[in-house]
């Protein structure tokens, strides 16, 4: 005869998700605005100077309003990346996954490659896919900041290359979507969208870094003498000064983060997706069943099951 | 111990601050020569000084303004049709390019490139003269993690290193041979499962130890400040673009950006830490970062001959004035310079002949 043990409900630890989520969402949200307009800011000046409000004084201080702003928005989306390095399992695969990408910049500056072509992005897009956006943001924030540590191009140019880099990881999940619609996983397809996302962040990143430099270029005051110019005209002037000076540049990046995935994209990925079994995995205490026993029932000691 | 010299990381960053100070505000020929010469000068006294930074750029500040400069002044002038000394007359039709190219607007795309290389200047001699360490000791608290996450990387490039030279070897002796792109595979893939299995036993040795990272926990009340701080930035910038107010615009922005540092700061503050090897605060960090204070106060104070700041070659070029005082007030610039030249000359021991590297990991393991 068995004794009926009751039901011994495993309570949910308490932990409210919803206020942290929503305002992670917001924080997302808005750094990406910050960082968004802060980057466009200069192409709206002109706009800004004609309306006389001050607009002289808007133009004179426009780098360092762009420095601040895109500083601030870097430093809290890094704020809220980093909660994923909690482990240290995590921390140990960042740093060394950091440090062989720096070793391929070091590389890179030690035997420059045609134009912008660096084969750190490699890394950083197949690691923020397999890890998830923080990794890929962080993979990508600290190798640009290691490496430049180690090859000496600590520069204003810095925090715009770091944050940009880091865009790239957090935005390189956004492939699975399409890698499943495509019905591609695991197959030469997922490749292929790589590929494609790597070129086309090898010209957004060239664009993106052009930036810090381009309120020097375009100069400020010399907008306020020219009547009509506008946030067209402007980026006009942006994009023949990026075609004349980095297009070319720019591709090589693009052509080679291509090129570099289709060739060892497959391989790197069925390394990191092993890893990833190892490295990123969840405690989850399973549901407590009612154990037939025929004597008085025991406190039911939660199991811990390993989810990959 | 010989003093190497060296001079504190955060008194570097308050030089570098006035110098980007400096370019931000002044389109002035004669201020902007100036901070150049004198970044020049600290620069040839870092040369002299033992190498505690990282491997010297690339490029050097000569070089990259002998580029630069010719590169934004031509730009300018191809694309910004103004000022009343007209050089050549494009047809009008042409787009961007067409109409009168002037000389004001060629002189003045040279300010810009002169403003460019006295940044390249000023980061080349930090890159020169601070070390590793004291780069990874500015990280704020608040980024613990990345931090940690650096010093990691760091220590592990030279591993990193050898064990790719190790690799190579064992491959070309059976038999490897590099022919074309994807005969680097059997070199990178050992390397990356390599790195990832010693990345594994440095997390059992880290957690062994005590290391204990866990998630970091922000309470929902300052999760929430700090998203009401970016939205009062973002609106504040907004504000600005549209012209609807500089006061507003000012105090949201002013408002937000002092609610979101305080959030960063109260964060920082869950990481008590205590340092290994702390860099002493010396008296020499108080003469650079004097010297940098009263070059931003005579630059910042409304004194007579401050306007000369503002110089803009529009739309009829003049010849630039030049204020004693603010022109006196750069030589706090040269505040590393007098320090070095108050300090006996180094003596040449041979380490960190080499470059920083080798020095570096004496000091660095973590």
């Amino acid at each position: 005869m068995s004794v009926p043990v009751p039901q011994v409900p495993v309570k949910p630890v308490a932990v409210n998700r919803q206020m942290p989520q929503f305002a992670t969402f917001t924080i997302y949200l808005l750094t990406t605005g910050i960082g968004v307009v802060a980057l466009l800011y200069p192409f709206w000046l002109p706009s800004v100077v004609q309306t006389g409000q001050g607009g002289m004084a808007h133009a004179q201080d426009a780098p360092l309003i762009l420095t601040l702003l895109v500083g601030l928005a870097f430093a809290v989306l890094l704020l809220e990346v980093q909660t994923a390095a909690g482990s240290a399992k995590t921390v140990a695969l960042l740093g060394v996954l950091v440090a062989i990408n720096s070793i391929l910049r070091f590389v890179d500056v030690a035997i420059p490659g045609p134009g912008g072509f660096s084969p750190i992005f490699v890394l950083i897009i197949l690691g923020g896919y397999i890890f998830g956006g923080r990794i890929g943001f962080l993979l990508g924030v600290m190798t640009l900041l290691v490496s430049a540590l180690i090859t000496g191009a600590v520069g204003p140019w810095l925090p715009y290359q770091m944050f940009t880099a880091g865009w790239i990881g957090l935005s390189a999940p956004l492939c699975r979507p399409l890698v499943r619609a495509l019905g591609a996983e695991g197959r030469a397809g997922e490749i292929w969208v790589l590929a494609i996302f790597g070129a086309i962040w090898g010209i957004i990143f060239g664009i993106i870094i052009n930036l810090w430099f381009w309120p020097f270029v375009a100069g400020s005051a010399s907008q306020y003498w020219q009547p009509g110019i506008g946030v067209w005209a402007t980026v006009q002037r942006y994009m023949v000064f990026y075609a004349a000076t980095s297009l070319v540049w720019d591709s090589s990046r693009a052509l080679g983060n291509a090129l570099l995935i289709l060739a060892f994209g497959a391989a790197i990925l069925r390394v990191l997706r092993r890893f990833h079994r190892r490295f990123v995995f969840h405690y989850a205490p399973a549901p407590v069943r009612a154990p037939v026993v025929y004597a008085p029932a025991l406190t039911p000691t939660p199991r811990v099951e390993v989810q990959p | 111990l010989s003093d190497d010299g060296a001079i504190h990381g955060l008194a570097w960053a308050c030089w570098l601050g006035v110098i980007l100070l400096i370019v931000t505000l002044s389109r002035n020929p004669w201020y902007l020569g100036l901070a150049l010469v004198w970044v020049s000068v600290v620069d040839a006294f870092a040369r002299r000084r033992p190498l505690l930074g990282r491997v010297a750029p690339l490029w050097s500040p000569l070089r990259f303004g002998l580029v630069v400069i010719p590169l934004t002044a031509f730009f300018n002038f191809l694309t910004v049709h103004v000022g009343t000394t007209v050089l050549v007359r494009l047809p009008a039709s042409w787009p961007v390019i067409g109409g009168a190219l002037t000389l004001e607007a060629l002189v003045y795309g040279a300010l810009n490139g002169l403003a460019l290389t006295c940044i390249f200047a000023a980061f080349a001699v930090v890159n020169r003269v601070v070390s590793l360490r004291a780069l990874i000791q500015l990280i704020p608290r608040t980024y613990y993690p990345v931090a940690v996450i650096t010093a990691i990387a760091v220590t592990f490039v030279p591993a990193t290193l050898y064990h790719w030279q190790q690799i190579r070897e064992a491959q070309a002796v059976r038999g490897h041979r590099l022919r074309g792109l994807r005969s680097w595979l059997p070199l990178w893939l050992p390397l990356l499962t390599g790195g990832l299995e010693r990345a594994l036993q440095l997390a059992e040795a880290m957690t062994a130890r005590g290391f204990a990272g866990g998630p970091a926990h922000y309470p929902a009340a300052r999760l929430m400040l700090l998203a009401a701080g970016l939205l009062a930035v973002l609106g504040g910038l907004l504000v600005r673009l549209i012209g609807a107010g500089d006061l507003w615009s000012s105090l949201l922005m002013v408002g937000g950006g002092g609610a979101v540092l305080w959030v960063l700061r109260a964060a920082g503050r869950q990481h008590p830490h205590t340092r290994y090897r702390p860099m002493p605060w010396r008296g020499r960090d108080w003469v650079v970062v004097g010297g940098a204070l009263i070059t931003a106060t005579v630059w910042l104070l409304p004194l007579p001959g401050r306007s000369t700041i503002f110089f803009t070659p529009y739309p009829t070029l003049t010849l630039p004035a030049l204020a004693l005082s603010t022109g006196i007030a750069l030589w706090g610039l040269l505040a590393p310079a007098a320090v070095w030249l108050a300090m006996p000359p180094p003596v040449e021991e041979g380490a960190g002949a080499g470059g920083a590297w080798e020095g570096e990991q004496q000091h660095d393991r973590i």
